[in-house]
């Protein structure tokens, strides 16, 4: 008997028993469709991680008073005190390998506008920002180094507070007011950003920025700032300019502890690393799903063995070998398993395209997981058949034909 | 050569536990070309276990079996399914019919085992369906025919191959008189066409019908007609 007879005798035995070889092949076709949604949307998931990391800016620094968990989160005093625009300053000034250094604070609070009322975070911060962060006025102007010298009121607003609060209308020059508290601030809008999405920390569509200066003095009463965000001056200046800025903050508080210095490419690395952990245990789990489903295939061949067993003794009385019917049911289990693999991975093809259809998020299909969950469900199909296949071969005819 | 079984002090002992049953006790026979056989005898007898030894489902304790000449003890697993698939032709009491595939189909699947091609399988299965008068059923499955219809399937199933020999346990056993009857002429009508074939009966007007009876009685032959008849 060769193997298209044995193909062909296989399915058609499959699909006389239709509702049990898909009931069988759910498991298969759980974890293939798992396997193929779940590592889409986290390749999906991690490009766009990456890609908001690298919106961030180019060559950033990223400098900051780390939170210590000893302090139940807060954050250390003494390294909070050193984060201050002199600590800018003079760091844009020592430190040779870094062009820039932005300091920013953030705060929140409700901005108002004839009536409208939107709740904002406001960022302080100085006219080297847009360059820093590779982001940009749409209309209007960005900080100039007079309105931080005179902490001018006034503000730039992020795309989305422009067109929650003022749609097509253009809002340069008109007054808003920014309420903390019991205290009102009026400020005039002299520019309005480009649009920039969703980046790692936050949407910056949705800040509103004013002078640093402004923000520390009158808006928040604060002496320290909450980042600096520095500028290597190259890619490759990029690490050694995190030393230069560690030795310095080293040297002012005696300690490594209490401040982080992160270069953009230690972010990505480490969005990177955690992102391929994630997929790996979501691969895992569905992984574990597909055995499970093999062991579903293999019960299910193990029944249909004992339930015909008198069709085995009459296939053997009529001239099957035992490597006939070890085909048979080997072709059997391979043909239910990649059936559901097939299966399996239109379906998670699909659960992938809803994913990023409704939820938004990215996903990307990659021909090698269709690939390697496909083969690892023939895989599963033909382990769970081998065992049953044997029971199957080995079975004495005339016990077998005499079989109730 | 017209010897087609030459069977000579078969035996067959099944181990059970510390107990031995001694289902045959060493049998001889010889099977010419062209015979029709009834084998007889009461329940537990030896009967099906005969059969299957002379089919090659079972391998004899001890004792020697020739099929046309060749030492079936000598043959390995393999082997004996090609004799089983060339050589015989196997009817059953209850059938043993693929219930999901068709008549057709059905008689088909010998031949597939004797690696023949789809058109020429066709071709014989509509020609040994014909022959047992079913070729207006070639379509049905077995749930959609009657007993008879069945057992001519089968018959149909057995001859395809065109065996040396065909061999059935109890073919009417599940039949009514009638339909028995017609079973029965079938069988004739196929030994008349130079068809050997060897059945067990209870039925003594089965028994009748045929050329010789071989009789059992606790694993051994107690009477064989030819032998009273022809040979002695
Ligand atoms: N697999 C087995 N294991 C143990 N004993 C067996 C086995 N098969 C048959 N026997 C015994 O061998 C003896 C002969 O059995 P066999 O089936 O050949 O009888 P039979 O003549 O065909 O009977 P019946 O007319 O009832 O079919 C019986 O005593 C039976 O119990
Ligand atoms: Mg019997």
């Amino acid at each position: 008997m060769n193997i298209l007879e044995t193909m062909r005798s296989a399915l058609w035995s499959l699909q006389s028993n239709k509702l049990r070889s898909f009931l069988s092949m759910l498991g298969i076709i759980i974890g293939v469709a798992a396997v193929v949604g779940i590592v889409s949307v986290g390749l999906g998931a991690q490009s766009s991680v990456l890609d908001m990391v690298s919106a961030l800016g180019s060559n950033l620094i990223m400098i900051s008073p780390a939170s210590t968990v000893a302090r139940g989160g807060s954050v250390s005093g003494d390294a909070v005190d050193l984060f201050t625009v002199d600590l800018a300053n003079h760091m844009q000034e020592t430190v040779h390998n870094m062009s820039l250094v932005v300091p920013q604070v953030q705060g929140s609070g409700l901005l108002i506008y004839e009536g409208a009322n939107l709740r904002a975070t406001l960022v302080g911060t100085t006219p080297s920002y847009p360059e820093v962060t590779n982001y940009h006025v749409q209309t209007g102007r960005f900080l100039h180094e007079l309105d931080v010298e005179n902490a001018t009121p006034v503000v730039i607003l992020g795309s989305r507070i422009a067109e929650n609060l003022f749609g097509q209308a253009n809002p340069i020059g008109r007054e808003l007011t920014y309420v903390v508290g019991d205290r009102r601030h009026s400020l005039t809008i002299i520019g309005v950003m480009e649009s920039k999405g969703q980046v790692l920390m936050g949407n910056y569509d949705s800040q509103v920025y004013v002078p640093i200066s402004y923000a520390m003095e009158r808006i928040l009463r604060t002496q320290t700032v909450s980042t600096l965000m520095a500028q290597a001056i190259s890619a490759e200046a990029a690490s050694t300019a995190v030393g230069d800025a560690e030795f310095l903050l080293y040297s002012r508080l005696g300690t490594t502890d209490g401040f982080n210095v992160t270069s953009q490419d230690e972010m990505l690395e480490t969005m990177g690393d955690v992102a391929f952990t994630l997929q790996l245990m979501l691969a895992a789990i569905g992984g574990i799903s597909l055995v499970v489903g093999g062991i579903g295939v293999m019960n299910i061949m193990l029944v249909s063995v004992s339930e015909r067993t008198r069709e085995i003794g009459t296939r053997k009385a009529l001239g099957a070998k035992r490597r006939d019917l070890l085909m048979q049911f080997i072709v059997e289990s391979l043909a239910l398993s990649t059936s559901g693999g097939a299966i399996g991975m239109i379906l998670g093809v699909l659960i992938a395209k809803a994913v990023s259809d409704f939820g938004g998020w990215a996903t990307s299909i990659e021909g090698p997981a269709l690939a390697i969950a496909f083969t690892f469900s023939a895989l599963v199909g033909l382990v769970a058949g081998v065992y049953p296949a044997m029971q199957a071969a080995k079975l004495d005819p005339v016990l077998a034909l005499s079989h109730e | 050569m017209n010897v087609m079984i030459e069977a000579t002090k078969l035996t067959k002992v099944y181990q059970m536990g510390d107990e031995q049953v001694h289902a045959l006790r060493g049998v001889s026979f010889a099977v010419q070309k062209k015979d029709f056989i009834a084998i007889m005898g009461p329940s537990g007898s030896g009967k099906s276990t005969m059969l299957h030894i002379i089919g090659c489902l079972d391998r004899p304790t001890a004792g020697e079996l020739f099929i046309e000449g060749l030492n079936v003890q000598e043959a390995g697993g393999n082997k004996l399914a090609e004799i089983r698939n060339q050589k015989i032709g196997f009817v059953f009491q209850n059938f043993n019919l693929m219930a999901k595939a068709t008549a057709v189909e059905n008689v088909e699947l010998p031949l597939i085992y004797a690696g023949i091609r789809k058109r020429e399988r066709r071709q014989r299965a509509l020609a040994a369906l014909e022959r047992v008068g079913l070729s207006d059923r070639i379509k049905h499955r077995p749930p959609e025919l009657s007993g008879g219809q069945r057992q001519r399937v089968a018959i149909a199933r057995a001859m395809v191959t065109e065996p040396a020999f065909i061999l059935a346990d109890e073919p009417t056993g599940a039949l009514d008189t009638t339909t028995s009857g017609q079973i029965l002429d079938l069988f004739a009508e196929l030994n008349d066409e130079g068809n050997t074939v060897i059945l067990i009966t209870h039925d003594p007007t089965v028994a009748q019908r045929t050329h010789r009876i071989i009789e059992l009685l606790d694993g051994r032959i107690t009477r064989d007609s030819s032998r009273n008849g022809v040979g002695a």
